[in-house]
């Protein structure tokens, strides 16, 4: 029983942060329509950010977050502006776009590994080795504070987006661009808005990312189906959905990983994405397919 | 639109006009310059009778390679429009399957090959039933899980050697004629998969394919079985990439995951033909000698892996950009496309 | 006679794709119904989009109380006075209907009297406020349409453009779109609309647009439009054109 407790606490305490790293790439994808294959690639530019700003100033990797945060929101603005918006009139957009954010994930390896060598890195405050202990059942202090973390900051998205006049505008072109286009909605800066803020929620995860895994440029591309398994879950462009999938596929992955292995718990997000888009293409919250 | 002409009249002048177009591209059409290429490609291994040219024959080699894997990719991903960034894995099913009956049984892979294509092909079938059910960016990102997936698979098979893979015996033929039978087996398979491709292109199959891409629910209300073309589509271009993998292994003479299974594999199969041409005949073959030179320039002149990586997303993002529908059919758009690069 | 907007020649099409519209041209008059009919095809759903600013205007002129509209984007269009309705998805099927009508001012640079005008849309129809915390997607589609139709009024604009609003309705419920429509004409909103049927649009108009290749053919009082023989035979059922 204890063994179960203690999984699934695992489970829960990496599931934040998990979800933190899905929110950015649903937001993209819900407002623009981008299937993101770069964000975790941003992701591990934002660990990049914090690593380097605890091992040359020893600056805690909670004190760079808001720091990569900002870095990464202007490589957001970068990136709408040179590559995506001028893609938004292209026939074969969604298409067209996965492609070409693929084609900017291989630029972002091939530069931080060109920077900083493909050597395996984690940040290490004190924290990151160190645990609490509720009885038998030992929770990792880094994975609590990134998995609080995470949730806060998807928390204060989620209030920007329901209160803000520019969360109204944000929703509404997530839920029919046309319509919020007609009504007065600058979409194209609603876009790009979106674009950057998503980016910025990469590279705060980046930061908790850098002390909870060790990374190092090429494991981008584990991330990607283990983030696409959870947006596609929850449903593209939800994302509650993607909060919801995040921890559920957490918790399962860690009891595979606990029964059967390390190795097979990766392999849990990479089926769960199979099955998903056999069984159900919509995912759980989506309600409708939006696949072509 | 309010017009003087009769109906005549105008029959006459559209027929006269299709009549010029079916004569203009008979003109540029010119199936002498790959049959030229072919034969010159066929006596270049006499250069060893002159001196050492290994490396420009593994080059060439290499293209050939490349040119088997971007045709069949173009096949799923040109014609009908499905991207796969996943096809790498049918390259390691071919490459496994024929490198372990080699390993155990001592029969060629260039033997094998065909049988190794099938395989994949089977495999491929199999896997499109499941995964063209969706298409888009789903499909894409399926493609990409599956690669995770058989990845963690070929590391995890303790048969197949895991991570470690397989050492394959070198063939005892001395250094300079080493290359040779997998220099015409490339060869070979190369011209097959270009032939099959044109063939393909002009067959009612080839053109309920180009249907799809276009809009597949419009194909599908036309009487196309699309379920059926885009799952055989799938399986013909998995056999070549798995045909190419044969060989490949035994050319190496090792399997292992990490050379069939690296995503810049894929990358370059998609970016061949997206650089060359999607969905023509020449746009892969072309896209294969750029891409392979392009490698050689930056290995050769920077030497590190990382610059490569950086470098080919460069490429894509700016050829995605600035030619989406690559250097024939931007040309062929423009009317300009010369005539020994219409194979189509 | 004064018009409100006055489309001239006007040559348009989706991205660098062929011209759909190739000449056409319309006069709205203040206070009145306009419709615009023709065959599938014709480019009347183009038209409305080349006016409020969803297609680039290659040539001719668009001129709405003597100022050009021709290069503005659709918020500007949309603040001049003109709103649209496009075709079925109109609404933001996961927000309530009060959000839904609440982005219908989105516009408004004062939002203080935004929950008053809201309150008045929901007396005219009270539909709006028995649903108010529903998601508008999970309503039927005549509601859909009413909600999507009464929401322009928030802004009292001069001309609301609907396209199509009776595509894919019952006829009971297409009867009450068009009561809907006479609602907003009565308030004083000049109404261009777009409709299939061609003799139900027209009746329940002043002025007649016709529609083909992209060019207007003919246009003039309802009544008088009706009773032509050329149109009569191309578009009323006279006669099938392909």
């Amino acid at each position: 029983m204890a063994a179960i407790i203690q999984i699934v606490v695992l489970g829960l305490a990496l599931g934040g942060v998990y979800a933190l790293m899905g929110s950015g790439l649903s937001l993209i994808f819900g407002v623009m329509r981008i299937v993101n294959l770069a964000h975790p690639a941003l992701i591990m530019s934002g660990a990049y950010v914090a690593y380097w700003g605890f091992r040359l100033w020893g600056l805690d990797p909670f004190v760079m977050l808001p720091v990569a945060m900002v870095i990464l929101a202007a490589t957001g603005v970068l990136l709408y502006k040179l590559v995506f918006e001028r893609e938004a009139k292209s026939a074969r957009y969604s298409e067209m776009t996965v492609l070409l954010t693929f084609a900017v994930a291989m630029v972002l390896e091939g530069a931080l590994a060109t920077a900083f060598t493909n050597t395996q890195r984690v940040t290490s405050p004190g924290y990151a080795t160190d645990a609490f202990f509720i009885g038998s059942v030992f929770i990792p202090k880094g994975q609590l504070y990134a998995g609080i973390t995470s949730l806060v900051i998807i928390g204060l998205l989620a209030l920007f987006l329901k209160f803000s006049r520019f969360g109204y505008a944000i929703r509404a072109t997530t839920q029919n661009r046309e319509a919020a286009e007609l009504l007065g909605v600058n979409v194209n800066l609603v876009g790009l808005v979106s674009f950057a803020i998503g980016v910025a929620l990469a590279g705060a995860a980046g930061s908790l990312v850098s002390f909870v895994f060790s990374f190092f440029p090429s494991k981008h591309w584990e991330w990607i189906a283990v983030l696409m398994s959870l947006v596609v879950l929850g449903g593209m462009g939800s994302i509650l959905g993607t909060v919801v999938a995040a921890y559920l596929l957490s918790v399962v992955a860690a009891f595979v990983g606990f029964f059967f292995g390390a190795t097979w718990s990766t392999l849990t997000f990479y089926l769960a994405l199979f099955v998903v888009l056999l069984v159900r293409p919509q995912g759980l919250f989506g309600e409708k397919p939006e696949l072509a | 639109m309010a017009s003087t002409d009769t109906t005549d009249d105008i029959l006459k002048a559209r027929q006269a006009y299709n009549e010029t177009l079916t004569a203009a591209q008979d003109k540029r059409r010119a199936t002498w310059f790959p049959l030229l290429l072919l034969a010159l490609l066929a006596a270049l291994p006499a250069l060893q009778f002159a001196g050492n040219y290994n490396y420009l024959l593994h080059l060439v080699l290499y293209t050939l390679c490349y040119v088997v894997m971007a045709s069949g990719w173009n096949i799923l991903g040109g014609y009908a429009g499905y991207i796969s960034l996943g096809h790498n894995v049918f390259f390691a099913v071919g490459g496994y399957f024929a490198g372990m009956m080699f390993a155990r049984l001592g029969i060629s892979t260039i033997i094998l090959a065909p049988l190794a294509g099938l395989v994949a092909g089977l495999l491929g079938y199999m896997i499109g039933l499941i995964t063209l059910r969706v298409r888009g960016p789903s499909f894409i990102i399926s493609s990409l899980a599956l690669v995770m997936i058989v990845r963690i698979g070929f590391e995890n098979w303790h048969f197949v050697g895991g991570a470690a893979g397989v050492s394959l015996p070198a063939n005892g033929l001395p250094v300079q004629w080493a290359k040779l039978p997998y220099y015409y087996a490339f060869l070979v398979m190369a011209a097959v998969a270009l032939w099959a491709s044109y063939r393909i292109r002009h067959s009612k199959f080839g053109l309920g394919l180009r249907a799809i891409s276009k809009d597949e629910v419009k194909a599908e209300s036309a009487g196309i079985d699309t379920r059926f073309y885009k799952v055989l589509a799938f399986a013909i271009s998995a056999f070549f990439v798995g045909m190419a993998g044969a060989v490949w292994g035994e050319y190496l003479t090792y399997i292992r995951p990490n050379i069939f299974l690296v995503i810049l594999i894929s990358v370059n199969m998609v970016l061949m033909c997206i650089l060359g041409g999607k969905g023509t005949v020449a746009g892969p073959a072309l896209g294969a000698v750029l891409i392979v030179a392009f490698n050689e320039f930056f290995v050769a002149t920077l030497g590190a892996s990382a610059i490569n990586i950086l470098a080919t997303g460069l490429i894509m993002a700016l050829a995605l950009m600035f030619f989406p529908l690559g250097i024939v059919g931007t040309l062929a758009r423009h009317r300009k496309l010369p005539r020994f690069l219409n194979w189509d | 006679m004064t018009e409100l907007l006055q489309v001239t020649d006007v040559v348009a099409g989706y991205g660098d794709g062929p011209a759909i519209l190739n000449g056409a041209s319309v006069t709205v008059q203040p206070g009145k119904v306009h419709c615009i009919i023709g065959p599938n095809g014709a480019g009347k759903s183009t038209l409305l989009k080349a006016i409020c600013g969803m297609l680039r205007i290659r040539q001719g002129a668009v001129r709405f109380k003597g100022d050009s509209l021709v290069g503005l984007r659709p918020d500007q269009v949309l603040r001049r006075g003109i709103c649209f309705v496009p075709q079925e998805r109109a609404l933001f099927p996961k927000m309530t209907v009060r959000e839904n009508l609440r982005m219908g001012g989105f516009s408004l640079t004062d939002t203080t009297d935004l929950e008053r005008r809201i309150d008045e849309i929901e007396d005219r129809f009270p539909i709006l406020r028995d649903r108010r915390d529903q998601h508008a997607g999970t309503m039927s589609g005549g509601q859909q349409q009413t909600l999507a139709m009464a929401r322009t009024m928030i802004l009292k604009p001069d001309i609301v453009m609907l396209d199509e609003p009776s595509l894919g309705l019952a006829p009971k419920i297409v009867q009450e779109v068009f009561g809907i429509m006479q609602v907003m004409a009565e308030a004083g909103i000049t109404i261009l609309i777009v409709e299939q049927n061609a003799l139900m649009g027209l009746k329940h108009a002043d002025w007649g647009v016709v529609l083909d290749l992209g060019r207007t053919l003919f246009e003039g009082p309802a009544a008088e439009v009706l009773a032509d023989p050329r149109i009569q035979e191309l578009y009323l059922g006279g006669k099938k054109v392909a």
